[in-house]
């Protein structure tokens, strides 16, 4: 038997709408820690990583391991019909071949009832090394997200390069070219404004704004976002969604055709 | 040519270790490329009006067009074709080769017999069933390779057993070749329908070596056996065990000599001076260059050369040749996309399973298991 309550069916649907663009479907492992999702998208340049924390929901129950494959898009059609303050829990049986979503209004009047076929998924579990990142960047999640969808209009691909005074990102194409630079904060007044760099060596990354648009549409679950880089490894960027885990993006950079 | 009925019984027997993809998937991946089946396919297939292509003089020319055209389309795919050209026949194969050629002599005469009655779809078909690859063929795609800055690479013998030793040394990510037996040389990933037209929507195939002997039950010597019994193209078969039988067999007895041990040889007859041990060694250790002294480079390609080479006597429109040319220019300035899977290692796999798969492989192993309790022994 499988159960897991949250009060509020937001943050259930902002998760959904952090990954649904990327992936079609995937598979969320539920065991008693919680609930994890761990897939590629279809071009594998990308990997979702999501964490929900079993003490983050305020009911949760899981007697055994369960996977369960799910089309992302008819879940998420699934909770577009749940109001936001409405408490929502998943259920399901060990080994059964269907979910169920129930939605509460908060006035316990209107209770809804969806039950989703689940699918069988090719799972591929990749390992992902411990990595000391050369840079860690922490800033605004909104202003990343601005950052990301300005430059996109100049170039497909934007080149993130840190060095200690900032971290400066920066297109060209055929209109021309943009670059952003943010300098360190000094004061820290509203530490969800702040923007820190912790910098061991300088890195200079190259990435497909495509995937960056997309992993920003994770802004919604967190004030913040922080970005890991190292040189000639796959960027991180982590979203922590507050007392209930976090989701994290990997991206592989882009290469210089001479290496070879 | 290669293996008889692998695809069909791979499918059969382990359907997960094909993967159906698009050719974009395959970005960022070296591709060893099986040349003179490419050639082949070229020259069957790139025709106009049923003829081949052909210069002022009437040299074909089809093959070229199809490197040209075929070869760009890869590397706007991102990925980084390297050909491989087959060096000399193995000994073992003379009597395939033999059999090709007297089967071509027959598609002569057939296509003498229809030119005279005028029967212009069976001219058609036996015209193709002339068609081979020749030196002069070989030759000509590897210079046009050189002026499009693509490399490739001369085995010493099957270019098959050579990508597969690539693939292996983790030179490049697969062979790419229509011929199964890239699979019996150990070939860890194979694609099939890479060189296919974009027009054909033909989905590329993949074939993972270690699913293949995972789904079957073997191991690497035990799979060659078995595509000997099957049918290759360095020694004959033995009469009358068809796939599955090879399967069971392969499975209860694990080799072939415990097989001519135990097997009624009234009803399957051995045939005469079975080389089948000197066929096994040609697949276990082939003749090949070693992988690491190859290398590998992409270069830029040289637009005045391949237009000298193709236009004029060739007859190839100059200016779809300067476009071509351009793609390759861009998509070798346009950085690569790096691939996530080639720096977070697949820890495991949970292969997908439907139930009606499922109760399709009970009803198999039930049989394979009653079949072998006859003899009294279970499979391993």
């Amino acid at each position: 038997m499988f159960e897991a309550r949250l009060n509020a069916a937001t943050t259930l649907k902002k998760v959904l709408d952090a990954i649904k663009d990327l992936l079609n479907e995937a598979t969320f492992d539920c065991s008693d820690a919680g609930i994890q999702l761990q897939a590629m998208d279809n071009s594998h340049v990308s990997l979702v990583s999501l964490t929900l924390r079993s003490d983050g929901f305020d009911k949760f129950r899981c007697d055994r391991n369960l996977s369960m494959g799910m089309n992302l898009g008819s879940m998420s059609k699934i909770l577009k019909c749940a109001n936001n303050e409405d408490t929502v829990t998943m259920k399901a049986q060990d080994n059964a071949d269907t979910v169920t979503f129930m939605f509460e209004s908060q006035n316990h009047e209107k209770v809804s009832d969806y039950e989703m076929k689940l699918m069988n998924l090719d799972q591929e579990h990749l390992g992902i090394p411990e990595t000391d990142y050369s840079c860690v960047v922490r800033m605004p999640a909104m202003e990343f997200a601005r950052i990301c969808r300005d430059l996109s209009q100049f170039g497909e691909s934007v080149i993130i390069c840190c060095t200690k005074e900032g971290v400066k990102f920066s297109a060209s194409g055929d209109v021309g070219s943009a670059n952003i630079k943010l300098a360190q904060t000094s004061s820290v007044d509203k530490e969800e404004e702040a923007v820190t760099i912790e910098m061991q060596e300088p890195v200079s990354l190259t990435f497909a704004c495509r995937y960056l648009n997309a992993f920003t549409k994770a802004t919604p679950l967190s004030n913040q976002v922080q970005l890991s880089m190292s040189a000639d490894v796959p960027l991180v960027v982590e979203y922590r969604i507050p007392d209930l885990g976090h989701i994290r993006y990997y991206l592989a950079p882009k290469i210089e055709e001479d290496e070879s | 040519m290669g293996i008889l009925g692998l695809s069909k019984l791979i499918a059969d027997i382990a359907p997960f270790a094909i993967k159906e993809g698009d050719i974009k998937n395959f970005f960022g991946w070296k591709v060893a490329i099986d040349a003179s089946m490419c050639l082949y396919q070229f020259l069957i297939a790139v025709r106009s009006d049923g003829a081949q292509l052909t210069t002022v003089d009437g040299e074909t020319t089809s093959h070229l067009m199809g490197i040209f055209y075929r070869t760009i389309r890869l590397l706007e795919n991102g990925i980084k074709p390297v050909y491989v050209f087959d060096g000399k026949p193995p000994d073992l194969k003379s009597g395939e080769l033999a059999k090709r050629a007297e089967r071509r002599d027959e598609a002569k005469k057939a296509l003498e017999k229809a030119t005279e009655a005028g029967d212009e779809a069976e001219m058609e078909k036996f015209n193709r069933r002339l068609v081979r690859v020749t030196k002069e063929h070989a030759a000509e795609a590897k210079e046009l390779l050189k002026l499009m800055g693509v490399p490739f690479i001369e085995s010493p013998c099957e270019a098959e057993a050579q990508c597969a030793a690539m693939v292996k040394s983790g030179k490049v990510y697969a062979t790419a070749t229509e011929d199964m037996d890239a699979l019996t040389f150990g070939s860890s990933i194979m694609l099939r329908h890479l060189t296919f037209s974009e027009a054909r929507k033909m989905p590329v195939k993949e074939y993972f070596y270690e699913k293949v002997l995972k789904g079957f039950e073997l191991n690497e010597k035990e799979f060659i056996d078995l595509c000997i019994l099957l049918g290759c193209d360095y020694c004959d078969s033995i009469k009358g065990i068809g796939p599955k039988r090879a399967v069971e067999l392969i499975n209860q007895y694990r080799n072939i000599e415990t097989i001519i041990d135990n097997i009624d040889k009234s009803k399957y007859p051995i045939p005469e001076d079975w080389n089948y041990q000197v066929a096994r060694e040609l697949f276990v250790s082939p003749e090949i260059t070693d992988p690491n002294e190859i290398e590998l480079k992409w270069v830029e390609p040289d637009e005045e050369g391949i237009v000298k080479y193709l236009c004029g006597d060739r007859q190839f429109n100059e200016e779809r040749i300067r476009n071509g040319v351009k793609k390759i220019m861009k998509s070798r300035s346009t950085s690569t996309q790096g691939r996530l899977d080639s720096f977070f290692k697949v820890l495991s796999t949970t292969p997908k399973r439907k139930p009606e798969d499922d109760k399709k492989n009970v009803n198999k192993k039930i049989k394979l298991n009653n079949s072998s309790a006859k003899k009294g022994r279970k499979p391993k």
